[in-house]
């Protein structure tokens, strides 16, 4: 493996100019954040006759991912988030030139004495799942609640009326899914024809969507506070219910629609969210969001599949999410768009 | 082969998590023969399944369109379908099923986009055909999950 320590460290030396003897130890790549490669380490240097030291995270561009996203857009959203208490690590530096550690990277803040849940556990969060499961909604709609040209989240993005949210990113999973299948796709093809002819009403306000808000994407600690939300790389403006239907998401946690992400009743976790945004959840345009989400899965796993089939990554985390995550949604969307045309049928 | 390939992948799944990956030292490394071990686990059942699977939907997708030869009033995919309902399996390896099965599902795709537009006396009873067909197939190569509990 490349001894990426004395990189870093002459990196951090160039952000840091008032540091000195800069040195980094413990650089270990971690699983998590699958559209880009994940490094713990620890960076000690001298500043001011003082001796510090830092626990830091750095996420670099892979050379195949799951998803391809914008770094920028990532980085930006923790800078956004940070300063408003909402529990994002602080970001630290973004560089895009290549010549530090050969392709794009940031560097923020590493939360130590924490863990994920992982969304492939019917119990991720044990004895602490309600109490993770009340800060995870609530969090959510904190979200949704603050304006994303004031926390200056938009600043990198295009703007979007709401009325076009939906298209966007219909539009955009629909393309994924044209150029990355590897066998015809009959069930996504069918959602994709029933989220054009059923278009959801029209949404109050365009707001800040993480795009991967769910069980597994953030820290908590022992006490059961959720001290990170992570994984922004997905993240955009469009219907804040883009984001509930996703957290909800039957996949998460062995389909317990009415505990999603094995943390609180669904009843109640709407509940919490619609107190924290300030918004109503409209039932028809959350249904659309549903399947949306259902159909933009299919399109990661199908990506993500095409990724390693191709040669491009032999990463088994490419190859893992194209079987069984593919299986689960092909499934719940199977059963969902079949009732859906029954039901219009009658 | 013997000793049966299901229960070797069974034993390698079972190998690699608890004895292989624990020990492991890198955190990344860990977590990938976690996965890999995982899939390993799956693929024990679809080593079995997996022709089977395959010719059951072709020969339900051919069915399908064989009934459905008799509703449809487009001349050109009514001869599209009559055509691939008399087709026929040459061969049991995955991947001579696989290219037929995506053939198949091709030429499905496009009739339940007709059935989804028509307006017919028959559209109703074929859309719901069709999706008797995909909810069966979809449940068929349902995955099993390995419990860790």
């Amino acid at each position: 493996m490349e001894d990426l320590a004395p990189r870093i460290a002459a990196y951090l030396a160039h952000r840091m100019p008032a540091a000195s003897h800069v040195e980094v130890s413990g650089v270990s790549r971690i699983p998590g954040g699958a559209s880009r490669e994940t490094y713990r380490l620890t960076a000690t240097w001298k500043e001011g006759g003082e001796q510090k030291r830092r626990p830091l995270i750095l996420r670099r561009d892979p050379v195949a991912s799951l998803i391809e996203t914008e770094r920028d857009v990532e980085f930006n959203a923790y800078r956004a988030f940070h300063p408003t208490g909402l529990p994002v690590p602080e970001p630290l530096f973004l560089e895009t030139d290549l010549k530090w550690l050969d392709r794009p990277f940031f560097v923020m803040e590493q939360i130590e004495n924490c863990q994920a849940g992982s969304p492939f556990n019917a119990a991720p969060y044990g004895p602490l799942a309600e109490k993770i499961g009340a800060q995870f909604w609530t969090h959510l709609g904190r979200i949704a609640a603050a304006d994303p040209a004031k926390t200056g989240f938009s600043s990198n993005m295009e703007a979007i009326a709401p009325q076009d949210c939906w298209k966007r990113e219909l539009d955009k999973w629909e393309k994924v899914i044209d150029e990355d299948e590897l066998m015809p796709q009959p069930v996504a093809r069918a959602a994709i024809r029933w989220l054009r002819r059923n278009p959801p009403p029209p949404q109050p306000r365009v707001t800040a969507v993480h795009g991967d808000y769910r069980t597994g994407n953030f820290l908590f600690d022992g006490e059961g506070e959720i001290r990170a939300i992570l994984d922004w790389e997905m993240c955009h403006l469009g219907d804040p219910l883009e984001d509930v239907a996703w957290a909800a998401d039957p996949l998460w946690a062995f389909q317990q629609t009415e505990r999603p992400g094995g943390m609180i009743a669904r009843d109640e976790a709407f509940r919490l969210w619609e107190e924290a945004s300030g918004m109503k959840i409209d039932p028809v345009r959350l249904r659309w969001w549903e399947i949306f989400n259902s159909l933009k899965g299919l399109a990661i796993w199908i990506s993500s599949g095409k990724e390693y089939q191709s040669g491009a990554s032999s990463d088994p985390i490419l190859a893992f999410p194209s079987w069984y995550c593919t299986d689960v949604h092909n499934r719940v969307l199977a059963h969902r768009l079949a009732a859906l045309s029954r039901e219009a049928r009658a | 082969m013997k000793p049966d390939v299901p229960v070797v992948m069974r034993g390698l799944f079972g190998t690699m998590l608890m004895e292989i990956a624990p020990n492991l030292t890198a955190e990344y490394s860990a977590g990938s023969v976690g996965i890999m071990s995982m899939m390993i686990f799956m693929t024990a059942d679809e080593y079995d399944r997996a022709a089977d699977i395959r010719a059951a939907e072709n020969a339900e997708m051919r069915a399908l369109f064989g009934e459905a030869v008799e509703l449809i009033g487009d001349a050109a995919l009514k001869a599209r379908l009559a055509e691939a309902a008399k087709g026929r399996d040459a061969s049991l390896r995955i991947s001579a099923l696989d290219k037929e099965n995506a053939a198949l599902a091709t030429l499905l795709i496009e009739l339940q986009a007709h059935a989804e537009e028509s307006s017919g006396p028959h559209a109703a009873g074929l859309e719901a055909r069709i999706w008797d067909y995909l909810v069966t197939a979809a449940e068929r190569r349902k995955l099993t999950f390995p419990s860790l509990g």
